[in-house]
């Protein structure tokens, strides 16, 4: 179906052009003649209709068609929503068996979700699918209207037609009775008053076209612009290294390395204060509500030896900070937040002293750490061997010695005591450093069993004097480690977005033409948004040039309120 | 004439150039997704690199068993399945390893002197390597001990066996598995 497109004025307009791009006459009449004009992108032919569109065309018309778009926002925001029945897996800390839990925890339904994968929502593939299609879809339809909309702006005729003229929403006719050369500077200079940019024709009769605010069209696309950034940033959360959300238990004193990079965090010392009952309310007196917690970590990173499987890692501190609640230790994007804390007393080490119980004499005190222990030990004329170590003694099966876990819950040690005046063999005796009726029951169990087989003579005894010998971790600190290197552009997606907004709700974009024959005056306005304006606006423009006009009688929109 | 020419000669690169960065982007996005999904290790992939030191402090590495079938058993004192299977794994040892086989225990960052008071206990002589802070342990995403990977000549892994304890005919149908061609 072919289209006439060159107008009557001589102008030949591109297929798909709804108001000839020079003097504004309605090319198509699928309007009744009476109601204004379509003046969506000032009329101009927004794409080029082809005859056959090839792949590349389909793909851009499917992602250029606001229809589209709405229905992508709409299937998203179901989408997301349904990640909200059940909590997420990514909330949870640690979550051996996703399966099991939600199978556990919701029943049926709750094994459905997790089947269906919407315990992960917010990671899984059609979901970044739709925001990658909403991007898409963004870009394509700003380019495919902002691009005609610019070059219709940006090549304006100040003669339009009469046709034009006379469908626009706000239209004024009438005859001069005064010169109309004069008339016609008396209206423009009124109209620069308002900011009006003005354009006057004077062949053939005068024609001039004010405006203003044409920079609050491009509101809108630099919403989208803002968006896009914003929907960039997010997604650029996927690469690995810009993204963490760890969590790091330290005793106190404990030193740790944050997996996956080259950093260890130690935690110095960990302090929580309670408020005191004067300071509570009467229903929670006697509760133990914390005032403050801190943890004083320290952060070191590894400069050398760091992955060496015999050595140690060589650190170097680089941060201190006391890390409370919102308070995080911040170090190149890392930030370590306070998460949570558990009391959990852990022995660090001890110094013991070594009792010989034939003469009461104490040799020592030698430093006993509990994880990694050196192999010997001084102590006095003895020397101490460390033949075994259980992080947290058990008895298994068979009631033989063992450990039931690797976190140091109740250490014990197994020496082998060699010096002057004992058996060449040495003599061996176990010590349990955590004081507890259970541990002295056990260590002396042990011992009996070790000298009735002959391991040692019963002489040796472990003690510690004083709680100065004495080190331990009164409470296990939860840190959570995050690295978010794509907030910044969070932020300027966000602001780039809100200034879009802003420009275009705030500011309308008006336009006033007019020419004159022989006496006859035609005026026609357009504005985007608040008509209302534009019809005060022209209606005191008038007035101070002489023609007294209400407001109300410019409105030319069907439906007059 | 206006606009329409213009526009139509740079349409078609426009057009190509962000359906383009569509595909780029949005393919990295959606396949990270999928990558993140997979990080459990199956059979068939490469077993992972490591670099650990046995209990005499010389380092060894996966390379280094390269070219001949490998058990590879992931364990510690504190678990009881784990200890329950060493004397099985010991008798594989001593069975087949002169038909090649190498079996390594990798033990779970317990420190030295437990291991090597257990070692001695139970008759392993079989090299076992230590593992530190738990990395080669998250490096092969274990999720209950023990593990056991039966690994081919060529470093791909043929089986995994997780929990335990493993009987001796158990693993003796796995270890004639990775002698076949």
């Amino acid at each position: 179906m072919f289209q006439n497109t060159k107008c009557e004025c001589g102008h030949q307009n591109p297929t798909g052009t709804v108001l000839c791009e020079a003097c504004g006459n309605p090319l198509v009449d699928d309007l009744p003649p009476d109601s204004p004009l379509e003046m969506r992108y000032d009329g101009a032919a927004r794409r080029s209709q082809k005859q056959n569109p090839d792949l590349i065309d389909r793909v851009w018309n499917f992602f250029s068609s606001v229809k589209v778009a709405v229905w992508l926002i709409v299937i998203t925001l179901i989408g997301a929503a349904l990640g909200t029945i059940y909590p997420q897996e990514s909330s949870f800390v640690n979550l051996d068996d996703p399966a099991q839990y939600y199978k556990d925890t919701y029943g049926t339904w709750g094994m459905i979700y997790h089947f269906l994968g919407l315990s992960r929502t917010y990671e899984s593939w059609w979901f970044i699918g739709l925001l990658v299609m909403i991007g898409t879809s963004l870009v394509i339809c700003s380019l495919d209207r902002v691009l005609p909309l610019y070059k219709a702006l940006s090549k304006q005729q100040v003669r339009k037609h009469l046709n034009f003229l006379r469908r626009q929403q706000t239209v004024y006719e009438t005859t001069l009775q005064t010169e109309p050369a004069e008339w016609v500077e008396k209206f423009a200079r009124e109209l620069k008053r308002k900011r009006y940019r003005v354009w006057i024709d004077r062949k053939d009769g005068m024609a001039l076209l004010a405006e203003k605010n044409r920079f609050s069209r491009w509101g809108p696309y630099i919403n989208h612009i803002g968006l896009i950034v914003f929907l960039l940033a997010v997604l650029a959360r996927a690469v690995p290294a810009w993204h963490m959300d760890k969590y790091v238990s330290l005793d106190e004193g404990q030193i740790k390395q944050i997996p996956d990079t080259p950093y260890y965090v130690k935690n110095e010392k960990f302090t929580v204060e309670f408020y005191s009952d004067d300071e509570l309310p009467e229903r929670l007196k006697g509760t133990l509500r914390p005032k403050l917690y801190e943890t004083k970590a320290t952060l070191y990173t590894c400069t050398a030896d760091c992955d060496d499987p015999v050595k140690d890692p060589v650190l170097v501190p680089v941060k201190q900070h006391n890390i409370q609640v919102n308070s995080p230790l911040s170090y190149k994007g890392l930030k370590l937040y306070q998460y949570n804390y558990e009391e959990r007393i852990r022995l660090i080490s001890v110094k013991p002293m070594l009792v010989d119980k034939t003469n009461n004499r104490s040799y020592g005190p030698f430093e006993l750490p509990m994880t990694d222990p050196p192999l010997t030990y001084k102590a006095g004329p003895y020397t101490l061997k460390l033949s075994d170590v259980y992080p947290d003694f058990g008895l298994d099966e068979q009631n033989r010695p063992m450990t039931k876990s690797r976190d140091p819950n109740n250490p014990a040690f197994v020496f082998v005591v060699t010096g002057p005046g004992l058996a060449a063999g040495g003599e061996m005796y176990i010590y349990f450093p955590m004081p507890s009726a259970e541990n002295k029951k056990l260590q002396d169990q042990l011992n009996e069993s070790f000298r009735k087989l002959g391991s040692n003579s019963g002489r040796f005894a472990f003690e510690v004097n004083g709680m100065e010998n004495v080190s331990f971790s009164q409470y296990t600190s939860t840190l959570n480690v995050r690295v978010d290197r794509a907030m910044p552009y969070i932020w300027v997606g966000a602001a780039i977005s809100m200034i879009g907004l802003v420009m275009g709700f705030y500011w309308q974009h008006r336009r006033i033409w007019l020419r004159i024959d022989g006496r006859a005056l035609t005026l026609g306005a357009h504005t985007n948004k608040n008509t209302y304006g534009i019809r005060a606006e022209v209606a005191a423009a008038l007035g101070r040039t002489g023609i007294a006009v209400e407001p109300k009688a410019l409105d030319n929109r069907r439906n007059k309120r | 004439m206006y606009g329409g020419e213009s526009v139509k000669r740079y349409r078609k690169p426009i057009q190509y150039i962000i359906l383009a960065f569509v595909v780029l982007i949005g393919g990295y996005a959606i396949g990270q997704s999928f990558f993140k999904t997979s990080t459990v290790l199956k059979a068939g992939e490469a077993a992972p690199e490591f670099t650990l030191a046995d209990l005499s402090g010389q380092t060894h590495r996966l390379d280094d068993y390269k070219g001949k079938p490998l058990v590879l058993n992931f364990w510690g004192t504190f678990c009881p399945p784990c200890r329950d299977e060493m004397p099985d794994l010991q008798r594989i040892y001593e069975k087949w390893q002169g038909q090649g086989l190498q079996v390594v225990g990798i033990n779970l960052s317990e420190d030295r002197i437990s291991v090597r008071s257990f070692a001695k206990s139970y008759g392993v002589n079989f090299p076992i390597l230590l593992d530190k802070n738990r990395k080669i342990e998250r490096l092969y995403g274990l999720k209950e001990y023990p593990t056991t990977f039966f690994i081919r000549p060529d470093g791909t892994i043929q089986e995994i066996a997780v929990g335990g304890p493993m009987s001796e005919s158990f693993i003796e149908q796995r270890v004639e598995r990775l002698f076949q061609p």
